[in-house]
């Protein structure tokens, strides 16, 4: 089972993320592929750490190449987050497009074989997505292209999800499916 | 209390409005002695939460309101500025902490009021 969860900053993604897959065959794995880059960042995993205290997740940190990753087989993943694994994969360190001719294709393409490649290998694939492409300001070209390449994982991963919810102050509205 | 967001212009106003709250109980992103706020996120950006967890503070001032109406500010690329990501982020919390206490949340989508909690009407 594929489920897809997306939601603005501090809508209870996580946290719903949680408690659906303590509902799910064990064991349960964590992939976090937000990189330690300073304190506040430092302080945003730490607080996600001290949500997962004591559930029995053991954490995977993965900031890219999801498609070599190997998981236990038969359990749960949760992947947080979409975001994060599509800045890495699109921006080398220093923040250059890795694709010269901004086409971004193969990012695409590497990024939806990879969560493939984990859902292959569990019972149940969590995957935790944002909505950045829900503001009015404008940017770069290459963020610019960022929030089109997400928005296309976006969809590209919620057309292969058994179920798809966005979060609202916490609550999940179902988009697609259902969580059995 | 009911918990009311949206995007910017969706139509949170208008929706109080016809609940039949009039502008003198309507206060606009100032938590005072009003039973409605609205522009929740001006207060907690004001507020500057140096934490996601700090504007939690503004939660029991809050809690004997009749209307709370929040902009939803959590979409679109984190902001460049950390105070920006860290207000952002508080307001987002708040809200699901509101919306835990709500009897009713209701998300305000090109004008129509889409019930996300509680009971219609």
């Amino acid at each position: 089972m594929r489920i897809l969860l997306t939601g603005g900053a501090g809508s209870g993604k996580s946290e719903f993320a949680e408690s659906l897959a303590l509902a799910q065959a064990r064991p349960l794995s964590y992939i976090a592929a937000m990189k330690p880059y300073g304190e506040e960042s430092e302080r945003r995993i730490a607080r996600h750490r001290g949500l997962r205290a004591g559930k029995g997740f053991a954490t995977i940190e993965r900031y890219a190449d999801m498609d070599s990753l190997i998981l236990p087989t038969g359990g749960t993943a949760l992947l947080e987050c979409l975001c994060n694994l599509t800045a890495n994969e699109m921006f080398d360190d220093a923040g250059a497009e890795r694709d010269a001719g901004h086409n971004n294709d193969a990012v695409f393409e590497k990024i939806v074989r990879g969560q493939d490649a984990l859902a292959a290998q569990c019972s149940c694939l969590i995957q935790v997505t944002n909505e950045v492409g829900r503001d009015a300001a404008s940017y770069g070209d290459g963020t610019l292209r960022y929030i089109q390449l997400l928005g296309r994982i976006n969809r590209a991963l919620a057309a292969r999800a058994d179920a798809v919810y966005e979060l609202v102050c916490g609550i999940p509205i179902q988009l697609k499916g259902t969580v059995v | 209390m009911i918990l009311v967001v949206g995007g910017a212009g969706a139509g949170k106003r208008e929706y109080v409005r016809n609940l039949g709250w009039d502008e003198s109980s309507i206060a606009d992103g100032v938590i005072d002695d009003r039973p409605v706020i609205i522009n929740l996120q001006d207060a907690v950006f004001n507020y500057r939460p140096e934490s996601p967890e700090a504007a939690d503070a503004l939660l029991e001032s809050l809690a004997n309101k009749a209307i709370v109406v929040c902009d939803e500010v959590g979409g679109g690329i984190i902001p460049l500025e950390r105070r920006d990501r860290e207000a952002r982020d508080a307001c987002g919390r708040l809200c699901c902490r509101m919306a835990q206490r709500a009897e009713k949340v209701v998300r305000v989508v090109c004008g129509l009021p889409i019930i996300i909690k509680g009971e219609y009407p």
